[in-house]
């Protein structure tokens, strides 16, 4: 809190000093809001920058932003201020700063399962779209992993599509976690039955408690009670074995091809200026070389997804196209109670 | 013995000059974070999250836990002299705290609660030092049947929440039910009642409708007695308890703790409901019922022992099982991963500096805060000397600054003036806001929880009775709804009800009716379905 009341502070004095420079060219109206895009973009950045993380504190795209907002004051020579607005699987935080002025000072952290997977699962009428937004780069990917109660008599896969009916635990509705699941007992025509949690953390108690029998949850969620052997894998998500689990097989090994991860990207609002795009992203790729950055990374068994723009635009489109046909193939319906 | 050796070992590492220190600063900015309303702990420890890179594991969670366990505190001094309760756990406080206030005992309110505050903090802690791990394992016995059983429990204890009619509670607490659902289908993610509007997808935030209902509906209200030329508030009091206070409270105050600490653990909203349940208890227990809503000072004691209580106790989950109780350890569970410490069964073992330090920092923060709080409260007191037409413009303030802190949104400032205006007219016709505060919060838990248990038992209701715990809190349900009413219209029946002096004709005593009419709670018990 202190620390944020001081950087404000400093940049009302940079703010002050740019006025007095900008007040002999133009008016001091260009200092306010970022002004005409081309002569406040010339210096981009001049002040604060704001990264919005449109869920929770505590989560991970918190927890991603925090860590690369902080390793990326350096490179950028300028305070970066993650601000959280959550709300709607993070509809209402991108919505909001994809719709402000695209001067490079607006950031927000996206997700694939807003763009990929709630289109098919959550019924909205306006949802984001790619187009409107300019990604700057790709950033995290995480991967689900399937997990039994370490009580449990499932020892596999194959154990557990042998059952007659299956309770299995979901992070949420629009999520990853759910879809993949939903997918996995889809192809195997097993009679299975979702039961959404808010988020991992509660996800991962109910698994401990047996509350179901079944769960898919992000390899952080999952890592210590895996480590410590209160939970069981049974099959990662991935499309290859994961370093964190290499003995654990992916659902595609076992004949059912279902590969759903997680993957986060930065964007701001379309219609960057050139230059704001190329100065973000060379800040970005030294903010990716940063230790602590890395360090947190690791503890967290996060991916790296340092992906250009378009190769994320091509990931969001490919997974949203590949997912319907899932969806479709097995007669699924997420939107409705099942 | 062995185990208090590492236990007492912590102690060496929270006696560090550096580590008092931080956990000094904790408890001051949690104290103070409390006082603002909206700002809560978890979005504190999230913005001092990046000034803790820098720091020892032990000490970061020492500054961090420091914030948490201060803001409880903190959260009840607004309470009790403003009627805005900052978090869903002080609620209950307002409704006895706010009234001491106004009849000049603001200082034995705050008192009482610093005191009650402390030694169920201290239990709370000494109960987490002895018997983590063992209470640990009893959260996980909790799955969605029992949260579904209990909210049932909890919404029919909302008949004693009140000074009103049995019938305008519960009229009261049916509007909140229907409140909470509006937002998002917590299972499919459906659109209910927004309206189109994307602010309305996650529902209303409960601050949000607490602040406006009590904190500026209070205010236009007062505003209205100010007009009218009402006396004005009354003296400021005394600023501590006195002894015949403290002896009034002892017994609330370890009923709060016990309370507190075994709900505590359980995951999701326990410091919420051990301060609705202990007020219940209170009220129950109590031979003058009558004086609850009142200023009844155990309405005060009993609620503050448990909500701090149980704040001490949702670490234990965290610290043994790697389970955050609530939002604020959520982001306390991100903090330790980023200083390179995964909670769960094998902290205790692996970081034993980090485990212990932090526990027995809680002994010394206590301490810090009740030394803090008592001269503090004579501060906090003169604010109600301040003229109303200072006051008032002041408190809306500083409600507008701490809603807007809450999600940085416009619209959530919108929403607090138009339930402001409602609870001003709630006041007016005399619905109790309380009731429906505390119905939109176990709303939302039992509708969620009941429809996840009815997926896990394929539809079929009677599951909820094949599981000991369900079945035994639905026992609960039943004895409350139907057999107390029962036994007491029987003993109504025999003896005329005792004469009240402190009864007037608008507010009528809410118990005796409580009796005479057994079938509201039991029709309330059928909403959900």
């Amino acid at each position: 809190m202190f620390q944020a009341r001081l950087r404000q502070g400093r940049h009302l004095a940079g703010a002050a000093v740019c006025a007095a420079a900008l007040l002999t060219l133009t008016s001091c109206g260009g200092v306010q809001g970022g002004g005409g895009s081309g002569e406040a973009a010339e210096n981009y950045p001049t002040k604060t920058v704001e990264w919005t993380v449109p869920s929770d504190p505590g989560g991970s795209t918190d927890l991603i932003s925090r860590a690369a907002a902080k390793a990326l004051e350096d490179p950028l020579g300028q305070s970066v201020v993650v601000e959280n607005k959550p709300g709607a699987n993070g509809a209402v935080g991108g919505k909001e700063v994809l719709g402000r002025k695209p001067d490079g000072y607006s950031l927000v952290m996206l997700s694939q399962s807003l763009m990929s997977i709630g289109p098919h699962t959550v019924v909205d009428d306006d949802p984001i779209k790619m187009s409107d937004m300019d990604v700057i780069s790709g950033l995290t990917v995480e991967d689900y992993v399937l997990v039994v109660p370490a009580k449990s008599d499932i020892e596999t896969l194959d154990d557990l599509l042998a059952k007659k009916s299956v309770k299995y635990g979901t992070t949420g509705a629009g999520t990853g976690s759910e879809l993949a699941q939903a997918l996995l007992f889809g192809d195997a025509g097993v009679k299975a039955g979702g039961i959404p949690f808010d988020g991992g953390a509660p996800t991962v108690t109910a698994l401990l408690g047996s509350q179901v029998d079944v769960g898919a949850v992000h390899v952080a969620e999952a890592a210590p009670h895996l480590t410590s052997e209160k939970l069981r894998p049974l099959a990662v998500f991935a499309k290859e074995r994961i370093d964190f689990l290499p003995d654990v097989p992916t659902a595609v090994e076992s004949g059912h091809d279902v590969v759903v991860d997680q993957r986060r990207w930065v964007a701001g609002p379309a219609g960057l200026p050139d230059n704001v795009v190329s100065e973000l992203r060379a800040a970005v790729k030294k903010a990716f070389k940063d230790p602590e950055y890395g360090k947190f990374l690791e503890n967290n068994y996060i991916g790296r997804w340092e992906a250009s723009p378009d190769a994320v635009v091509k990931q969001v489109e490919t997974a949203k196209k590949r997912y319907g046909e899932l969806i479709d193939e097995f007669g699924l319906d997420l939107k409705t109670e099942g | 013995m062995d185990f208090l050796t590492p236990a007492l070992d912590g102690f060496g590492v929270v006696f560090e000059p550096q580590n008092l220190l931080y956990c000094l600063i904790g408890v001051t900015l949690g104290m103070l974070v409390g006082v603002l309303p909206g700002l809560g702990p978890a979005a504190t420890i999230a913005i001092l999250l990046p000034v803790t890179y820098t720091l020892e594991p032990a000490s970061a969670i020492i500054l961090l836990a420091g914030i948490f366990y201060g803001a409880q505190y903190g959260g009840t001094v607004t309470s009790v002299l403003l009627r805005l309760p900052g978090e869903a756990s002080t609620v209950v406080t307002a409704i006895d705290g706010y009234e001491m206030a106004r009849t000049g005992r603001a200082g034995s309110a705050l008192g009482i609660a610093a005191i009650g505050s402390f030694i169920g903090g201290t239990v709370g802690i000494v109960g987490l030092t002895v018997a983590a791990p063992l209470v640990a394992g009893w959260a996980l016995a909790f799955g969605p049947p029992e949260y579904a059983a209990l909210a049932l429990l909890g919404i029919l204890m909302i008949s004693t929440l009140s000074t009103g009619s049995l019938r305008r509670s519960l009229l009261a607490g049916s509007i909140g039910l229907l409140l909470a659902t509006v937002g998002r289908d917590p299972l499919l993610g459906s659109a209910r009642y927004t309206f189109g509007s994307d602010q309305l997808a996650d529902g209303l935030d409960f601050v949000i409708l607490a602040m406006g209902l009590f904190g500026i509906g209070e205010i236009l209200h007062s505003l209205e007695r100010l007009r009218q030329g009402a006396p004005p508030e009354p003296r400021v009091g005394r600023a501590r308890p006195s002894r015949a206070e403290f002896l009034q409270s002892r017994w609330a105050i370890a009923r709060g703790t016990v309370v507190g600490f075994l709900l505590g653990i359980l995951p999701g909203g326990g410091a919420t409901m051990s301060s609705m349940v202990a007020y219940t208890v209170e009220k129950r227990s109590s031979r003058t019922p009558e004086r609850f809503g009142k200023g009844a000072i155990e309405g005060v004691a009993g609620p503050e022992a448990a909500n701090n209580t149980a704040a001490t106790s949702s670490f234990i989950p965290l610290l043994t099982l790697g389970i955050p109780a609530n939002a604020t350890m959520a982001v306390m569970f991100g903090a330790l991963l980023l200083a390179g410490v995964t909670p769960g069964p094998q902290m205790i073992d692996e970081h034993p500096e980090v485990f212990w330090g932090v526990i027995d920092s809680m002994y010394i923060g206590n301490l810090f805060l009740i030394i803090l709080s008592m001269p503090l409260i004579g501060l906090f007191v003169r604010v109600l000397r301040v003229r109303a037409s200072v006051l008032a413009p002041l408190t809306v303030l500083i409600t507008m600054i701490g809603v807007y802190t809450i999600r940085s949104s416009m619209f959530d400032m919108l929403a607090v003036v138009v339930l402001g205006v409602v609870g001003y007219l709630m006041k007016k016709v005399g619905l109790p806001p309380g009731p429906l505060v505390l119905a939109f919060v176990l709303g939302n838990l039992l509708e969620t929880d009941f429809r996840r248990s009815m997926r896990m038992f394929d539809g079929d209701v009677t599951g909820f009775l094949g599981r000991p715990v369900s079945a035994t809190l639905l026992a609960f349900v039943v004895v409350f709804a139907v057999a107390v009413p029962l036994l007491s219209l029987r003993k109504k029946l025999r003896q005329p009800a005792p004469p009240d002096t402190t009864t007037t004709l608008e507010r009528t005593p809410d118990h005796p009716r409580t009796a005479a009419e057994p079938g509201g709670p039991s029709e309330e018990r059928q909403h959900p379905g």
